[in-house]
């Protein structure tokens, strides 16, 4: 008998004990998930929002997408390099990614905030709305390494949805508003 | 373990599993790799649509590309596209795993090793150029240098053409197996001789009531399957009279004759017959409502309808039926396909079966027979059809006396597709150079000295005369819908570096600096034609809207009415079919069949190909061998058993598909496996059916005979399942695998 199938065959009656445990496993698990989905992610160079944020470099600057697309995405090693080629030369972390540029590689970025592939999410209402990228993605001004602050799932997207004029809460909560 | 747990027992396990599974961290596995340089207006995020031309087989069906982030994602049928109407097969859709092919050449390679060595090693296109000009130019006689090419795009065949014959090489030979398996140059050959146009017949399957289909698999890989599909669902959806009629004359049930109303397996070699016992019939009879068949009944004359009869094993009786059902509909078309060419009579079959559309006055009518009106400009006139296959044979011979000093093989794979027996490797082995522009290390590239690899087709450019297949004039044309991905060069391109690197009469030949100049010049001829979808004010704007639309075609169908002008002024004969092997030692009729997936072979190396199930057995992955129930049982061979398949000229093992969609007497195997290269997902897989085939399937015929040849089967021991989705539970009942 596999160690499976001795753990499903134990007694049918689930003792005091056991059902504490098993609500502080769930518990538990849940808090861990969370934790580590807002967790700031390894990333191939130590590159920092607030140096950039304090040199008064705008969002849209790097990421012009959200005006015109669904993403925002991430820049190109080509936009990067065509600051950093004079800017901060002498920096390990520029040094590091000069080196992709004279490579001609891309660089590998974990990615911080992530929809689900299920999702149909688009940048470009949200921008259109007035939203702020801060009001999503926090304060990223302000962070040395970026980690997302918000989980990012349907709960959040709707308790925002919800708030808004009534005229527009049937279609915005509407399934096919996200998941087509 | 699974027989003693219980659901409930699973349910409470997994439930454990998943919340331990909350412990773990999310793992991330996806990375964001952003663009080093991004491609001028490309927005994140957003897709663009290419319209382009699918180079998987040689119909030419307009496809339009989603492209996102530059990379190409999805492959979807031009719905402007007067051919397929955006419509698009399997193969269409696999042609991304063309595209990201792990097997691709990155680079220009040369075979340190000597040919074979499979040792290559990269080298600059400069210094590869510098020395296939040089050798171009150190052969004095010129007629010593060839091309082999397949059905490659059009703009690059009038550039090979042009090339050759500016420094007094002969023409390029067109020939691959898939196109030798549609019978195209067989086709085009019968137009010429009955309608004095050297074009392929276009059936107007759509407007028509009944359909003949003598073995064209119209809806697999015939011609323009995408089409025909299209054009097949048209005509049963009953717009004319009801719903239309379908009868498959095939000794096999292909995915063609499983659709069909009616599917006579009749015996290889008898279709001539039974085309001529039906035409007799209706001459004698006086059927259908087209006044006096007096015209015609000479091409009847020494026809005897029980002799036809007899010798196709049918009754007479279903021949009358099928005679009156096709003579008294309004409309009808009778279909001669590929698989005829095949057969030793075949010719006098395809022209047994036209011969019912001449009587029946079917030639240039609604539902009847067309030939492709021509595309109004000089560029585009007289699209590229496959050499006789005795120009083949003939470069064979040549290469073997040595009389070839430089061979350049282009879009086609010859040492695989033809049978050994046709001498291709060993004249290859008396060719000094031997250079192949194949993107991929297929088994020519390995038997080459460089392999100077082409862009694949989603990247490079091009243009091609849809023919035959829609409804009027249309040119379709193929743009790169990403940038290479690896330092591949154009095949075109590099004819023209040539050409320009050997100056004189063949630079003067070549003036275009790239095949852009070139296929943009080509498009200007269409400028300003009145028949036109669109139209610009420049040549410029008029090349620009090409390439949005995909090409060029007419607002309005128009199709060439052709005239029977040469109609024979004997009787027609049935030939008689000869077979290789005698029939005691060799029982069984040997049917080799392009599988519609993976086609002549060129489809092995994708394995979404190579897992799509074959329509009628489900099987995958691998070859069979087709044995009907009756001789499966004589044989004592069961279903997944290993045979041994012997013919006078070869053997190869195959498990066996026992399946009641086959005749007693006759042995079917798919080809598109047995490759030794072309990549992981092609070599070393299944068997290589063309390597049954003997001489007298090549040489000194002018077309190549796949289909006479006789074989024996010798059961093995072992059982060797095959990947399938679905098989018969012995009673005829499917069940899932």
């Amino acid at each position: 008998m596999t160690i499976l199938s001795r753990i499903a065959s134990r007694p049918k009656t689930l003792s005091i004990g056991g059902l504490v445990l098993l609500v502080g496993l769930l518990a538990a698990g849940i808090l861990l998930t969370r934790r580590a989905a807002l967790a700031a992610p390894e990333q191939p160079i130590p590159f920092s929002h607030a140096i950039h944020d304090q040199a008064g470099v705008q969002c849209l600057f790097c990421h012009p997408g959200p005006l015109r697309s669904d993403a925002a995405a991430i820049p190109s090693v080509q936009k990067c390099a065509g600051c950093h080629r004079t800017i901060a030369v002498d920096r390990p972390a520029v040094q590091e990614l000069m080196a992709y540029w004279e490579a001609q590689a891309p660089i590998p970025w974990a990615p911080v905030s992530r929809m689900a592939d299920f999702v149909y999410f688009s940048h470009q209402p949200h921008l259109g709305a007035g939203l702020n990228c801060e009001t999503c993605h926090g304060e990223v001004g302000s962070m040395s390494v970026l980690r997302p602050v918000n989980a990012m799932d349907m709960g959040w997207c709707l308790a925002c949805h919800l708030e808004q004029p009534a005229q527009k809460v049937a279609r915005l909560t509407d399934c096919i508003a996200c998941h087509k | 373990m699974a027989s003693n747990l219980s659901r409930r027992q699973f349910f409470k396990a997994a439930a454990g599993l998943g919340v331990a599974t909350g412990f773990s961290p999310t793992v991330r596995r996806v990375l964001l790799e952003p663009f080093v340089r991004p491609p001028e207006q490309e927005l994140p995020g957003k897709a663009t649509w290419y319209a382009s031309t699918c180079r998987q087989c040689p119909a030419g069906c307009g496809i339009i590309v989603r492209v996102i982030n530059g990379r190409a994602r999805k492959i979807e049928g031009n719905p402007d596209h007067p051919l397929n109407r955006g419509k698009l097969c399997a193969r269409g859709q696999a042609g991304l795993q063309v595209l990201y092919n792990p097997d691709r050449l990155h680079n220009a390679v040369r075979q340190t090793g000597g040919r074979n060595s499979r040792s290559f090693e990269a080298i600059a296109w400069s210094e590869a150029l510098t020395q296939l000009s040089q050798a171009i130019e150190q052969i004095g006689d010129r007629s010593r240098i060839a091309f082999l090419a397949g059905l490659i795009p059009d703009h690059l065949h009038a550039l090979a053409t042009r090339l050759l014959e500016a420094i007094g090489a002969p023409p390029p030979v067109v020939f691959d197996l898939h196109t030798a398996l549609e019978g195209r140059a067989l086709a085009a050959g019968m137009a010429q001789s009955w309608f004095g146009a050297r074009q392929l017949p276009l059936y107007d399957i759509a407007n028509t009531e009944v359909i003949l289909s003598f073995g064209a698999n119209f809806l697999e890989t015939w011609m323009s399957p995408v089409s025909q599909s299209v054009d097949y669902g048209v005509m049963r959806q009953g717009r004319l009279a009801g719903r239309g009629f379908l009868a498959q004359f095939e000794p096999r049930l292909s995915p063609t004759a499983a659709v069909a109303d009616e599917w006579i397996p009749v015996r290889p070699g008898s279709e001539a017959a039974i085309a001529l016992a039906l035409g007799r019939i209706i001459v004698e009879e006086n059927l259908g409502r087209v006044g006096s068949h007096r015209d015609h009944a000479h091409l009847y004359r020494d026809v005897s309808v029980e002799a036809m009869a007899e010798s196709a094993d049918l009754p007479s009786e279903q021949l009358r039926r099928l005679a009156r059902t096709f003579a008294e509909a309004g409309r009808s078309v009778a279909v001669p396909g590929g698989y005829l060419g095949g057969l030793s009579n075949g010719l006098q079959a395809m022209d047994a079966v036209m011969a019912l559309n001449v009587i029946m006055r079917r030639i240039g009518q609604e539902g009847g027979v067309f030939i492709p009106h021509d595309v109004p400009a000089p560029r585009f006139l007289n699209p590229v059809l496959p050499s006789p296959f005795s120009e083949v044979t003939d470069l064979i011979e040549r290469m073997r006396s040595g009389q070839v000093d430089l061979l350049l093989i282009c879009g086609t794979n010859p040492v695989y597709e033809l049978p050994p027996s046709s001498g291709f490797l060993d004249g290859l082995q008396s060719v000094p150079l031997v250079v192949s522009f194949s993107p991929f290390v297929d088994e020519t590239a390995v038997w080459s000295d460089a392999v100077l690899p082409d862009h694949t087709y989603l990247e490079g450019w091009g243009h091609q005369v849809v023919s035959p297949g829609a409804d009027r004039p249309a040119v379709s044309s193929q743009q790169p819908v990403v940038r290479p991905l690896y330092d591949t060069r154009s095949t075109a391109d590099v004819l023209l570096a040539l050409a320009s690197r050997m100056g004189g009469m063949a630079a003067e030949a070549l003036p275009w600096p790239d095949e852009v100049a070139y296929l943009e010049e080509s498009s200007a001829e269409l400028h300003g034609s009145s028949i036109s979808l669109y139209d610009a004010r420049t040549p410029a704007g008029f090349w620009s809207r090409w390439r949005q639309f995909g090409g060029w075609w007419s607002e309005k169908p128009i199709r060439e009415e052709p005239e029977p002008s040469g109609i024979p002024e004997a009787s027609l004969g049935a030939g008689t079919a000869v077979f290789s092997g005698s029939s005691e030692a060799y029982p069984y009729i040997l049917l080799l069949y392009p599988s519609s997936a993976l086609s002549d072979g060129r489809g092995a190396n994708q394995p979404w190909l190579q897992e799509a199930p074959d329509a009628i057995t489900t099987a995958r992955w691998n070859s069979w061998v087709e044995l009907n129930p009756t001789t499966a049982a004589a044989l004592g061979v069961t279903d997944n058993q290993l045979v041994r398949v012997l013919s006078p000229h070869g053997e190869l093992q195959a498990p066996a598909v026992v399946h009641p969609g086959i005749r007693p007497d006759c042995v079917a195997i798919p080809l598109g496996q047995g490759h030794q290269d072309f990549g992981r997902f092609a070599a070393g897989r299944g068997a290589q059916g063309m390597s049954l085939l003997g001489e007298s399937a090549v040489e000194g015929q002018t077309r190549l005979m796949w289909g006479a040849t006789r074989v024996r089967i010798e059961p093995l021991s072992e059982i060797k399942p095959l990947a399938r989705l679905e098989s018969l539970d012995g009673e005829g009942r499917e069940s899932l695998r």
